[in-house]
Formats: structure tokens, C-alpha cells, sequence
């Protein structure tokens, strides 16, 4: 579904993701993992289009995306989370999914102006769309409320509240899990499970492995903007080169002393 | 009980309504008639001001804006002869076309930055304006602006526009039709759209909106309400000079907005209102204007940043309750 092929990225001498090869299966909940600076949120910018990438080529759906812009991009159905602010915090939860309904139905600016029946049409569908989403995530008892006085692990959902209501073909998801105590972990996952069962493809930065492990039927380890490991998550926790990324290079002990 | 509420509501728009088409009868005193159109030009002003704002933009250019549509629209009028209902819908069109061929480039810059070239641009329209002396007059302006042409409808009704009265009807009909068209905006998802690229463009960006556009849409309508309101006061007053519109000017528009509440609609009338009036009532200290001001945005930027319509609904609120209390005791 979506191929990445060569992909680099260099701001100034800083090689932030280098050769990137990462192929995404239709249907599949695939992992992106690595540590911190290893150049996973900069992969997802490159997809997004919110960076430029310095080489490489991005294919979705058989067209070409590379170095469109964000808008663009989010048409073809591609649609991200973000880690940080991933809401309109001054507007009500409930209006952050009608404006996330930009493009389905889209309505124009002369025909809002008009309050056309077509707009009046288009609204109510929204609406009804917009509480059926909520519902779906749990949110509805929220709706009316500001985004910014919602409780943090219902503003993660929200960010994906908003990124699911611009029907994405394909969802990229930030750090989804980032700040949730156990049990709203076990929530997400299985919602998360939920929105991949309702035919939309995940793509998922996570730093939390007992959850990827769990979730993902593929994973991609990045360390330095290099892909240094990929495939099933077995294959994945066995590979040295993986557990030397994250626990560092075992030192000889003999050789020490 | 939501459904009663929104009919008084309607009600009492309505009354008002007819109430301010009513006044010309209760007083048509030449100086209240000048005051009240000078209050609905400013109430254009702010009210399209405030919808660029809406996408977190600073315009400084008003007053420019506003200089090229009195300015366009005078000269068609005096150089072609053209009638005002010409000219008037002509000032608005060319400002909206600006709007959009320097729309582009600018909301390409953020905050500060974009305010700043909104500043500049006002200042070169005004020089430009002073430097073109043969077709502009220069410093001193243009005099002999005619009034709008009489209204003549089958030889029964004749309206000149030669008197206050029928000027403050059509500034009064002007302001009920931008207040409306305005207001449509901010209800409907293109409002919601403009606030929610005001707080950051990513998030708009990621869900398939062209935050550019948009922009360029805010900085159109408020720029086309600029231009009618520069043609508006230029064939009230007759007479153009440059010296009127200065970048102090520019500044005051903004100020009206501040003042009166950014957030909502009401505050961008409210603030234009309360602050066409005070200089009024204190005219013997018009020199003093610049200060009186700053001492009301000071006041409010510190003691009450949502603006004079979060005093008023502060207020209202603090009645109600106390009105629920009696009703309650008794």
C-alpha cells in the first residue's frame, strides 16, 4: 500500500534518515520503532509531506507523493497523529470532529454563506458522522466540553478522533500510548485494534515494547535515520543488532578487568 | 426552553432594528446623524478587521485598504462620472483583488513578520497616493466628491443623498447587510475552519485543509469590507486627503477590536461603538486622543483581556444570578 524506497533526509551535515526502505502491507498494524533521535517522527513528516526529503521516493497507492504538501498528501488518505497537541484546544470536542470532517462531506464556502439545503444536508450528516465517531472512541460524554480541560489520556484519543474523521486510508500514529497508565494502554490498544478490524491501515510510532510486541504483526527498527532490523516481532526482539540499539554493546567483561 | 430563548432573542434583534431605523424620526439633529454614521463606518471597519484576526493574523493595512477604496471610488466618480452605485460595489471588488494578489505572498509570514508587511503596505499606499498629484491631488487631497446619486423610482420616490438623514439609511443598510454576511461566516465551518488555523496550521494541514486559502479568504472579505467602507466615508465627507489615513489610524481599528473582545462577534462592534463614542463626548480633548486610548487598552489588556463583551457577559451573567436568587426567595 505504501512504499518507501531510498528515502533520505539531511538537514545541513545532519544525515537524519538515510537509504530508508519501508514497504506497508494493506490491512496490517506495522510498527516503526528505534531510540530516541533514531528519526522516526522525521520518517513521518517525510510521508506527510510537512518536510521535504532530500532523495528518495514515497508511492501510495501506486501514485507518487513525494514532497507534496501536508494537504495534499492527507487527500490521497494518508492522515497522522501528531506526539505533541494533537487537538484544537479552544474549540469543543465535538466541533474538533466537524472541522475534521473538512473533506467528507465537503462543503463550500458560498453554500455555507447561502445555508443552501445542500449545506444543511451536508451538516447534519456531519453531525451525525461526528457522534459516531465519538461513540465509537468513547468520547461522546465529552463532547461539549473544551478540548483543553479533557483528561490526558482522552486527549490522545481525541488526536485520533480527529485524524480518523478525515477518513484515512491509511492512519500514522505518534507515540499514541505516550503518558497513559496501564489500563488506558489496554484501552487504546484494543481501540486501536478496533479502527485497523473497521479496514484502515496502521502505521505506529511506540516506545512502549510490550504493546508493540502485542499489537504489530510487522516492525521497522530505525537507529541513526538506518533501518537496522524488520520483520515479525519475534524475528525482531531475537535480533542482536536490535538489543545492542537499545541496551548497548555488551562489554567483555575479561577484558575490562 | 432553548427554542423561547432563541425567539426572544430573534425579538429583540428585530426591535432593535426597526428601533435604529426609527431614530432619524425621534431626533435628525445634523451632529447625532454624523456621529451615528461615523460609529457604523467604524463598526464595517472592526468587525472585518476582526474576521482577519480570526486566523490569527495582525492586519495593519486596514486604513490603506480603506484609502485605496475611497480613493478608487472618488475618482471614478469625479474623473468618469460614473454613479455611486457604480463606484461603491467597484472600491470593494479592487480591494478584495489586492487582497488576493498580495494575500499569497504574505501569509506566507507569521505573526509579528506578517504584520509588519501588512504596516508597510499601508504606508506605501498612502505615499503613493501622495506622489501621484496629478490624478490623486497629492497632500491636499480631493475635493468635490459627489454624493451618491438620488434614488429616482417611477417619478414617486426620489431619495437624495444630500442629507445626514438619508446618508445614515444607507450606511445603516451598508452595516445590517456586512453584519449579516459576516456573521454567516462565523457560525458556518468556515469560521470554525479560521479558528482552528489560528492555533497552529499543522493540525488543519493533516487533515486535508489548505490553510493558505483560507487565509487568503480571511484577508479578502476583510479587505473587500475596507474598500466599501473607504468609498462609504469618502462621498460622506466629499473630501479625501491622505493625512487621514495614517498608520495611527490603522492602529486604532485594531484597538477597537482589543478593546471590544477579539473572541466573540459582538466585541468587534461593541469596541468600535464605545470608541467612536467617547472621543466624541470629550472633543474639547481631541488632542489628547492618542492617550485616552492607551489609559482604555492598558485598562483592558490588564484588568479584562477578553475585551468589554467578557465585562458584559461577566455582568449578565452576575444579573441573571442574582435574578434566579429572588425569583427562588419569593
Amino acid at each position: 500500500m505504501l512504499e518507501i524506497t531510498k528515502l533520505s533526509k539531511h538537514f545541513g551535515g545532519l544525515m537524519a534518515v538515510r537509504d530508508l526502505d519501508i514497504s506497508v502491507n494493506r490491512g496490517d498494524i506495522t510498527g516503526l520503532i528505534g531510540p530516541n533521535g533514531a528519526g522516526k517522527t522525521t520518517v513521518f513528516n517525510l510521508i506527510t509531506g510537512f518536510i521535504k526529503p532530500s532523495k528518495g521516493n514515497i508511492v501510495f497507492e501506486k501514485s507518487t507523493i513525494t514532497g507534496l504538501s501536508p494537504h495534499i498528501v492527507s487527500k490521497s488518505g494518508i492522515v497522522r497523529t501528531f506526539q505533541d497537541e494533537s487537538f484544537l484546544s479552544d474549540l469543543t470536542v465535538m466541533q474538533n470532529i466537524i472541522v475534521a470532517q473538512y473533506l467528507h462531506p465537503k462543503t463550500g464556502f458560498l453554500e455555507a454563506l447561502f445555508n443552501s439545503t445542500g449545506y444543511r444536508r451536508k451538516e447534519t450528516y456531519a453531525l451525525r458522522r461526528a457522534l459516531e465517531i465519538l461513540e465509537f472512541l468513547g468520547l461522546e460524554y465529552f463532547k461539549n466540553e473544551l478540548a483543553q480541560n479533557l483528561p490526558h489520556g482522552y486527549q490522545r484519543l481525541l488526536g485520533i478522533a480527529i485524524a480518523l474523521s478525515a477518513n484515512p486510508k491509511l492512519l500514522l500514529l505518534d507515540e499514541p500510548l505516550a503518558g497513559m497508565n496501564a489500563s488506558e494502554v489496554k484501552q487504546a490498544l484494543e481501540l486501536i485494534r478496533k479502527i485497523r478490524a473497521s479496514g484502515t491501515t496502521i502505521l505506529i510510532i511506540e516506545h512502549n515494547m510490550t504493546a508493540v510486541m502485542q499489537l504489530c504483526e510487522h516492525i521497522v527498527v530505525l537507529n541513526f535515520g538506518q533501518k537496522i532490523a524488520e520483520g515479525s516481532p519475534e524475528e525482531v526482539s531475537k535480533n542482536s543488532e536490535v538489543i545492542e540499539a537499545y541496551l548497548g554493546v555488551k562489554k567483555n567483561v575479561a577484558q575490562i578487568k | 426552553m432553548n427554542n423561547n430563548t432563541k425567539l426572544i432573542k430573534t425579538a429583540a434583534y428585530i426591535v432593535f432594528i426597526i428601533f435604529l431605523f426609527l431614530i432619524p424620526i425621534f431626533t435628525a439633529q445634523g451632529y447625532f446623524m454624523h456621529v451615528l454614521i461615523i460609529i457604523g463606518i467604524n463598526i464595517i471597519l472592526a468587525s472585518s478587521l476582526r474576521l482577519i484576526t480570526c486566523t490569527g493574523q495582525f492586519s495593519l493595512a486596514h486604513v490603506g485598504i480603506m484609502a485605496i477604496g475611497g480613493y478608487l471610488s472618488a475618482l471614478l466618480a469625479t474623473k468618469l462620472n460614473l454613479p455611486f452605485w457604480i463606484t461603491f460595489p467597484i472600491a470593494g471588488i479592487a480591494a478584495a483583488l489586492l487582497g488576493l494578489i498580495i494575500g499569497y505572498p504574505f501569509v506566507r509570514v507569521k505573526k509579528v513578520y506578517f504584520a509588519m508587511l501588512t504596516l508597510f503596505t499601508s504606508e506605501v499606499i498612502r505615499n503613493v497616493i501622495i506622489e501621484f498629484k496629478d490624478l490623486t491631488g497629492g497632500a491636499t487631497g480631493l475635493m468635490h466628491i459627489p454624493p451618491p446619486n438620488p434614488i429616482v423610482f417611477l417619478g414617486l420616490i426620489n431619495i437624495d443623498f444630500t442629507s445626514k438623514v438619508s446618508y445614515y439609511y444607507l450606511v445603516l443598510i451598508t452595516l445590517l447587510i456586512t453584519l449579516i454576511f459576516l456573521y454567516r461566516i462565523e457560525v458556518t465551518r468556515t469560521g470554525a475552519m479560521f479558528r482552528a488555523i489560528q492555533q497552529g496550521d499543522s493540525i488543519p494541514e493533516s487533515i486535508g485543509i489548505n490553510t493558505t486559502n483560507y487565509k487568503v479568504l480571511a484577508l479578502v472579505i476583510g479587505f473587500f469590507f475596507a474598500g466599501i467602507a473607504g468609498s462609504l466615508s469618502a462621498h460622506y465627507y466629499t473630501v479625501l486627503s491622505p493625512s487621514s489615513f495614517t498608520i495611527l489610524q490603522s492602529v486604532y481599528i485594531l484597538v477597537y477590536v482589543i478593546v471590544g473582545g477579539r473572541k466573540s462577534f459582538s466585541g468587534a462592534i461593541l469596541g468600535a461603538f464605545i470608541l467612536t463614542v467617547i472621543p466624541e463626548i470629550f472633543r474639547t480633548f481631541k488632542e489628547y486622543q492618542p492617550i485616552i486610548f492607551v489609559a482604555i487598552l492598558f485598562l483592558i489588556i490588564f484588568f479584562q483581556p477578553q475585551g468589554l463583551y467578557g465585562l458584559c457577559a461577566k455582568a449578565g451573567s452576575y444579573i441573571s444570578r442574582i435574578w434566579k436568587r429572588r425569583v427562588a426567595h419569593a
